[in-house]
């Protein structure tokens, strides 16, 4: 694999001629002072902001449902976005002929919701003030794949701290063809994050109703995960989350009075359908107003079950997601 | 509900069971005069791969004690490749209720048309072990 060694000039002169084409645009952070934001750029860009230590949101939801093949919008994005942008493609929700979507190294992000932070602006300062950082979100303090190698093309730091781009695709080119310097071969070492060796997760069911107790079936989780992305999702009506004069009647021919009713079947089921696809960016968390921890549960589950099939969501375009396919030898165990 | 059909136990089994397979075989031990627990419900889906995961939680939560799934052998499924899709999903739908200590509230069953002993034998025995674990 080869790549091109690059400063952060050579980028911007390269997305800069990018958005020379009308239909371009670029999706990147920027920041403005102490505020970090997520962005479009057309035409022009004066600077991007690379490594962004703040999380609102993971930025592919807003990549879902786009279907036209005319755009070309590239993306630089965080690997656990960039990942989900893969899963996307995967489940058809995102035309993948019009996006061009890179990722970064990071190096952990903290809550938006924290004020009063200032960030360092070197990326040098900015790794070791996150590693020390108590604010570290949960999500990224159990983060295992903050190395940019997802996604279209990457843009990842070598141990001497410079700046590489190595495509991925072949839809990279679009911007890999456009940086002036010239290829050569990958230096050996990149700057690796910390393994932090996971536990096989494991609950019980009055742990989990304890935790869960606070929620206000705001569906924010769902709203905001990037790969929760059915239209018609089965909590919107009145058969699996009872409303008005559904409500009243599910209670009175069920044991189950509790208001608002069925939290634990809606975490149940939202975290099965997740279970492959999630990516672990720990958005549902960063959503709910009641603080519940979210992350612990879905991450948790979903790489216990992903595990079950050798499966990385957001590892490669080709790769299908488990409960898409199957083989006819495995699984002799299956049954009771 | 009229006398004589109530319904006395208190352990409540859903099962969901392939119409071309397994719920005929519940109608063979039915013909056949085998006894299966009234706490047994049946239901018949087209195929064992229609059963969403979602059906299955939905189901535990509103009150049943376990929840099987029916299914044809791998290989046998009438519409060719149908329960090699439910053998990921429920198996993977097993390992999260383990993960979630209810290890025993759900079962996968290969059940073809003609085991009707089979059906009443793996129905009674998850029936008897749920009704232990209750006590």
């Amino acid at each position: 694999m080869k790549g091109k060694r690059i400063t952060k000039k050579d980028l911007l002169d390269a997305l800069k001629k990018f958005l020379k084409d009308e239909l371009a645009l670029l999706i990147a952070f920027e920041r403005d002072n102490k505020a970090f934001k997520i962005r479009a750029y057309k035409k022009d860009v004066p600077d991007i902001c690379l490594f962004n230590p703040v999380y609102e949101a993971n930025t592919a939801i807003y990549l879902r449902r786009i279907f036209s093949e005319d755009f070309k919008i590239l993306c630089i994005f965080r690997p656990c976005e960039a990942r989900a942008y893969v899963e996307l493609t995967k489940l058809t929700q995102v035309e993948s002929r019009s996006v061009i979507c890179g990722s970064v190294d990071c190096f952990g992000t903290v809550s938006s919701k924290l004020d009063n932070i200032v960030f360092p602006e070197n990326p040098q300062d900015l790794k070791s003030f996150l590693e020390n950082s108590k604010n570290l979100r949960y999500a990224c303090m159990t983060c295992r794949l903050k190395n940019g190698v997802f996604g279209d093309f990457g843009l990842r730091i070598d141990s001497d701290w410079n700046l590489w781009v190595i495509p991925y695709t072949g839809k990279a080119n679009v911007l890999y063809e456009l940086i002036s310097s010239a290829e050569s071969d990958l230096p050996r070492e990149f700057l690796e994050n910390q393994e932090r060796n996971g536990q096989v997760f494991q609950s019980s069911l009055d742990e989990f109703k304890r935790d869960f107790d606070k929620c206000i079936m705001c569906l924010n989780c769902r709203d905001i995960c990037p790969v929760c992305y059915c239209v018609d999702c089965v909590f919107n009506n009145d058969e699996y989350l009872p409303k008005g004069d559904a409500l009243i009647n599910s209670i009175l021919r069920s044991n189950d009075a509790q208001i608002p009713k069925n939290k634990e079947m809606y975490h149940f089921i939202r975290m099965y359908h997740v279970s492959q696809t999630c990516v672990g960016c720990g958005g549902c968390e960063e959503a709910c107003p009641q603080g519940i921890p979210l992350t612990k549960y879905y991450k948790g589950i979903s790489e216990r079950l992903s595990g079950l099939f050798d499966y990385v969501s957001g590892r490669d375009f080709e790769e299908k997601i488990p409960y898409t396919t199957f083989r006819e030898d495995e699984l002799p165990n299956a049954d009771d | 509900m009229e006398k004589g059909f109530e319904i006395k136990d208190d352990v409540n089994i859903v099962g969901f069971t392939c119409s071309y397979c397994a719920f005929k075989a519940s109608e063979m031990a039915g013909s056949l005069r085998l006894k299966y627990p009234e706490g047994v419900k049946v239901i018949q889906v087209p195929c064992s791969s229609r059963v969403d995961p979602a059906f299955v939680i939905k189901a535990i939560f509103e009150g049943a004690d376990g929840v099987f799934v029916a299914g044809c052998h791998p290989g046998d499924c009438h519409f060719i490749k149908g329960n090699y899709f439910t053998r990921r999903r429920i198996y993977a739908l097993k390992e999260m209720f383990e993960a979630f200590s209810m290890k025993g509230r759900l079962k996968l069953f290969w059940i073809s048309a003609a085991e009707a002993r089979k059906f009443v034998e793996k129905v009674t025995e998850m029936y008897n072990h749920l009704k232990e674990g209750k006590k």
